[in-house]
């Protein structure tokens, strides 16, 4: 069976969890995702901004089921707002419930199947899931 | 040196003037705008030659809308300038034409919006930064989740964050400029069409077509066109502002908002418990409980009991889009911060009709857009 592929590998990587590619700069400002055009803190770039491998753990600010949506992805969908315990505030899809969550639900990083490639092989994608008792390694 | 408005020579707004903001027709930009424009100099009573330069805020139209439009007018010569900051082009267009008069620049000068609805990319999604999932987070969906966070901070129910609805609405039924114009029940709001999170479509601003126009003028263009001084509204305040990293970067829109109203309190004198009228961005019937606590209209946490207890009525403590607000007057984009400094103009001459609120000496106009930018006039009348 083909390995499945990472929908976008310069966010995430495959760990289990997979662990968020974000960046911190010298002056102690944390950010996700990586980016080197300069800090939005400080100002500064180059060799002061370096790659850092944030956890995807974190907790719930808020959520929200989508009823309607203009774009291709199929509504109805849920979203989130993560507060990751490495920092930076992280807003993606959600995974393991299809109602929103009490703010303050522990969350952790999770890869879903999404549309294989289209040459077959198989992809995953980021979502973020409410810890359950298997996930409290 | 820097300086600001108030240190400057005073700037009146002395003509008002809308294109009704309604759903997308048939009807081409020139007409919505030349109707806008035609109504402020009528209500000015200032003939078009005497406007010197043009503030055109749009942010859906094609390029260079302006003199396309505006040479229906007579070709002056007259400068054209464009203006797009999101949701806050006619707000920063009413601040750049308040800034020209102000300096001495000019002493007659036009802001003005005009747009028509239309598909438009985000700058912010060619950055070339990737996104996990940005596109599934519409403005209704960011906004659903702040309200998610604010029921909860604040111990709200979805039905009390959708009494804002049921007050704007009310307030739009009494606009013929609104595109909204009908009463709302809690329960007709509550019974909508959902659309993300808590919010149903009545929750929500319709994005339409529509035109606003102000003229603003320096004491020496009040004498030297013979406008009735009593008619004029000066701004005492103007503040332009983006969002800085913030410590909790979930409320930057809140954060913003209060740091923007606090400049303006300070540059004018003024505090929240002087204002008698407020137009706030209420894209989301969560934003006005949010940007009331913000500006110090009351405290963090207590804008429901507020609300239930009329205090943002119309006749109650301090109008809250007694124009209907973004939710029921529309929100045509390059108009809509135009269209605010009208609707509190309207209101500070007391020529507000059915909206009126009692006494109104003092109001507050404020915008945010997609950046997130930040926007906050106060306009006070004289005597």
């Amino acid at each position: 069976m083909t390995e499945p592929r990472l929908l976008m590998p310069q966010l995430y990587d495959g760990g289990s969890p997979p662990a968020l590619q974000g960046g911190v700069c010298d002056c102690g400002h944390v950010f996700f995702p990586l980016q080197a055009y300069g800090c939005e803190r400080c100002g500064g770039h180059g060799t002061r901004l370096r790659p850092k491998r944030l956890a995807a753990r974190g907790r719930l600010v808020a959520s929200a089921v989508v009823h309607l949506h203009a774009g291709e992805r199929p509504a109805p969908f849920v979203v989130g707002s993560i507060a990751l315990d490495d920092g930076p505030v992280v807003r993606t899809l959600l995974a393991g419930t299809e109602v929103s969550l009490p703010p303050g639900c522990r969350m952790v990083g999770t890869l879903v199947p999404v549309t294989p490639a289209q040459d077959g092989t198989p992809r995953v994608d980021f979502r973020f899931a409410p810890v359950t008792g298997s996930d409290l390694s | 040196m820097s300086r600001t408005l108030s240190d400057m020579r005073p700037v009146h707004v002395i003509g008002i003037g809308w294109h009704r903001y309604q759903f997308t027709s048939e009807t081409p930009y020139v007409e919505l705008g030349l109707t806008a424009v035609r109504a402020a100099l009528a209500d000015a009573g200032i003939p078009w030659p005497a406007v010197q330069t043009a503030y055109v805020a749009k942010a859906l139209l094609p390029m260079a809308p302006g003199r396309a439009m505006l040479r229906h007018l007579g070709a002056t010569g007259l400068e054209i300038l464009h203006v797009e900051d999101a949701s806050a082009s006619g707000s920063a267009a009413f601040r750049h034409a308040c800034l020209e008069v102000a300096s001495g620049a000019s002493d007659v000068v036009l802001a003005m919006g005009v747009d028509k609805p239309a598909r438009v990319a985000l700058a912010e999604r060619s950055t070339g930064i990737p996104s996990l999932a940005d596109d599934a987070i519409a403005p209704f969906t960011h906004f659903a989740m702040l309200a998610d966070q604010y029921a909860h901070r604040a111990g709200a129910t979805v039905e009390d964050i959708a009494l804002v609805a049921v007050k704007n609405h009310r307030n739009g039924s009494l606009n013929p400029n609104a595109q909204h114009q009908k009463v709302r029940s809690l329960a007709e709001i509550m019974g909508g069409k959902a659309i993300s999170g808590a919010f149903t479509s009545l929750q929500c601003t319709p994005v339409g077509e529509g035109a606003a126009a102000v003229i603003v003028a320096s004491d020496d263009g009040i004498r030297a066109l013979g406008v009735d001084p009593a008619r004029a509204i000066q701004v005492v305040a103007s503040v332009g502002r983006s969002q800085r990293v913030y410590e909790d970067a979930t409320r930057f829109d809140a954060l913003l908002t209060g740091e923007t109203s606090g400049l303006a309190f300070a540059q004018s004198g003024l505090t929240a418990a002087d204002l008698d009228v407020v137009e706030l961005h209420d894209a989301f019937t969560v934003e006005e409980l949010e940007y009331v606590e913000a500006m110090g209209l009351c405290a963090e946490g207590d804008a429901v009991r507020q609300l239930k207890a009329g205090a943002f009525d119309i006749g109650g403590r301090c109008a809250v889009n007694p124009s209907g607000g973004l939710i029921a007057m529309g929100h045509p984009i390059g108009p809509t911060g135009i269209g605010q400094i009208g609707e509190i103009v309207l209101q500070l001459r007391g020529e507000a009709g059915a909206r009126q609120q009692p006494g109104a000496r003092t109001g507050l106009a404020h915008m945010v857009g997609i950046g997130a930018v930040c926007y906050v006039h106060i306009l006070q009348r004289p005597g």
